[in-house]
């Protein structure tokens, strides 16, 4: 049984329907990958499952447990910690005390071992512990965000759009990361709209077209697919190339 | 034109410092519910009487010492502040994502309720308690006098400053160093990235509500009890200059609130040595119009950290 299993779910925001019965299964110690383009409801599915937002139906089951609609801060002690679209860093506040509070979920006494954890995986905020984190470059706020995260001691960890913004260097020095986090024991789930980058590293993935899954399989396979190359890897000339 | 180093100035400053360390404690309720919520939270001037008749209260049916008349009414203002949440704020937070906590709606909502429980709440206190000032028992009255060289204080101009330093610092502890008030400050800068972490928001809320709220009413019995009257229209004055140091201070940041109303507080008692003690509210509006016109985001607004 995989660790996440959402089946039909569906949300509503407001009077319009963004996802109409999608289903997604994450087994555990994989990199699953989410694709689409933009606006597809991405990431109001990642909010469904961090419990942002209720769902108007379907279900979602992490760990044996049915998770839909329970609240955030519920969802964070389940071991299930999201790296955000837009990294919702706490700007006016230090490194430091951003990485504390990403800890907020756990027993006070663990905090001091996370935090050198955290700092091993992403040495560059070493030294930056206690300038503000609104002052550090769009990579090193990733890092941070993806960082603050893995406070939690996710089971499962969520990221959604991880490489937005950044220089080519700095994504594959985050996608590197993601494979060493899921080796190190946790599950990834990841949207991408860096399609290339995502499916390198994922086990499987899923096509998200108006608001259901359009296509899903093994990332290798996808990578293949000629769906997928025209509409989210560039295309023929990237086939060729 | 009096010489301004002669005693009498010194005695206006200190009196003055008295003063203003009150609107500061008053100050840092509206500012923290400012943070949190970008709302002016309007009946925070009653939790500052209600603090003051709960003190009366407890000195004349129990007389305990100073101290634990104090944390008492600082626990009454925590229950205050936690019931104004419930009443007033509350009912309007329907929606729990992050577009609806600070929105515009929700602003003018909690404006008007916030107004209602304050009218509520002074009227009954009128009702029950009459519209005259209470007498206040002889021993309780922070009025013994101190002199030093030629500067007369009071014990309660010494016992005012080290209750707001202790409370100050204490503040300041616990919103850098504990759960909470990480917490606190988390939700006032980013509710998205809260509620990603794990924080539960209205729990959140309420707590900002029960400290600030503690403050203003521990605020209440001092100067009660310094004044040596206490009646249900108290709060409102005090509300009012608070509300002028948060907007000085840059509306969410507690050291520039402090600052301000430090400011305020000895401009309006050096003042009397200028004006007519009815001119002196003149002050706070003077300033606040000075501020407004030639520093819109604060004196201390611009950058900082908003808790
Ligand atoms: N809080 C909300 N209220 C109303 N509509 C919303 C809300 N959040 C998202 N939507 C709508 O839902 C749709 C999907 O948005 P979503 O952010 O999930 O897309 P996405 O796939 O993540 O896109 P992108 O690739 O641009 O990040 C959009 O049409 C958006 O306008
Ligand atoms: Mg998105």
């Amino acid at each position: 049984m995989a660790l996440l299993e959402l089946t039909d779910v569906h949300v509503t925001m407001g009077v319009q329907e963004i996802l109409r019965g999608i289903s997604i299964a994450v087994p555990e110690r994989a990199i699953v990958a989410v694709l689409g383009g933009n606006g597809v409801g991405k990431t109001t599915l990642m909010r469904a499952i961090s419990g942002i937002y209720g769902i108007t139906a379907g279900s979602i089951r992490f760990d044996g447990q049915e998770i839909g609609n329970t609240p955030s801060h519920g969802i964070v002690r389940h071991g299930l910690a999201q790296a955000p679209e837009g990294r919702q860093i706490f700007g006016t506040m230090t490194v430091r005390e951003n990485l504390i509070l990403g800890g907020i979920t756990v027993p006070q006494g663990e905090i001091s071992g996370l935090l050198e954890k955290s700092l091993e995986l992403f040495p560059v905020l070493k030294e930056r512990l206690n300038q503000k984190a609104g002052s550090l470059s769009g990579g090193e706020q990733q890092m941070l965000c993806i960082g603050r995260a893995l406070m939690a001691k996710p089971k499962l960890l969520l990221l959604d759009e991880p490489s937005l913004g950044l220089a080519p260097k700095v994504v594959k020095q985050i996608f590197d990361l993601v494979k060493r986090i899921r080796d190190e024991g946790a599950t990834i789930l990841i949207v991408e709209q860096n399609a290339k980058a995502a499916l390198k590293v994922a086990d499987t993935a899923y096509v998200v077209e108006g608001g259901k899954v359009a296509v899903e399989g093994k990332a290798a396979d996808l990578a293949k697919d000629q769906r997928v190359i025209d509409a989210y890897l560039g295309g023929a000339a990237h086939a060729k190339g | 034109m009096p010489d301004i180093f002669d005693a009498y100035f010194a005695q206006q400053v200190i009196n003055g410092i008295s003063l203003g360390l009150v609107y500061a404690l008053v100050a840092i309720g509206f500012t923290l519910i400012f943070g949190i919520l970008n709302v002016v939270n309007f009946a925070h001037g009653e939790i500052y009487t209600v603090g003051a008749f709960a003190g009366l209260l407890l000195i004349v049916g129990a007389a305990p010492p100073l101290l634990a008349v104090v944390l008492l009414v600082m626990a009454v203002g925590a229950a205050a502040g936690v019931g104004l949440e419930r009443l007033a704020f509350r009912p309007i937070r329907r929606f729990s994502d992050e577009a609806s906590l600070k929105s515009r709606a929700m602003r003018e909502a909690t404006l008007l309720s916030s107004l209602a429980v304050s009218i509520v709440a002074r009227e009954v206190m009128a009702h029950v308690f009459g519209g005259e000032m209470r007498i206040i028992p002889q021993a309780a009255l922070l009025q013994d006098v101190i002199t030093l060289g030629p500067l007369t204080l009071t014990n309660g101009n010494l016992i005012i400053f080290g209750a707001s330093v202790v409370m100050l610092g204490g503040l300041q502890f616990m919103l850098y160093r504990t759960r909470v008030g990480l917490s606190i400050r988390a939700v006032s800068n980013n509710v998205l990235g809260a509620r990603h972490v794990g924080i539960d928001t209205n729990r959140t809320i309420v707590a900002t509500f029960a400290i600030g709220s503690s403050l203003g009413a521990a605020a209440g019995i001092l100067v009660g009890l310094y004044d040596g009257n206490i009646y249900p229209y108290m709060g409102f004055a005090p509300g009012i200059k608070a509300f002028v140091a948060m907007v000085m201070g840059g509306l969410s940041s507690i050291p520039g609130a402090v600052i301000c109303a430090l400011l305020l507080g000895v401009s309006e008692s050096v003042a009397t040595d200028f004006l007519s003690s009815g001119w002196k509210d003149l002050i706070a509006y003077g300033l606040l119009v000075v501020t407004l016109i030639f520093f819109p985001q604060g004196l201390f607004g611009h950058g900082r950290e908003r808790v």
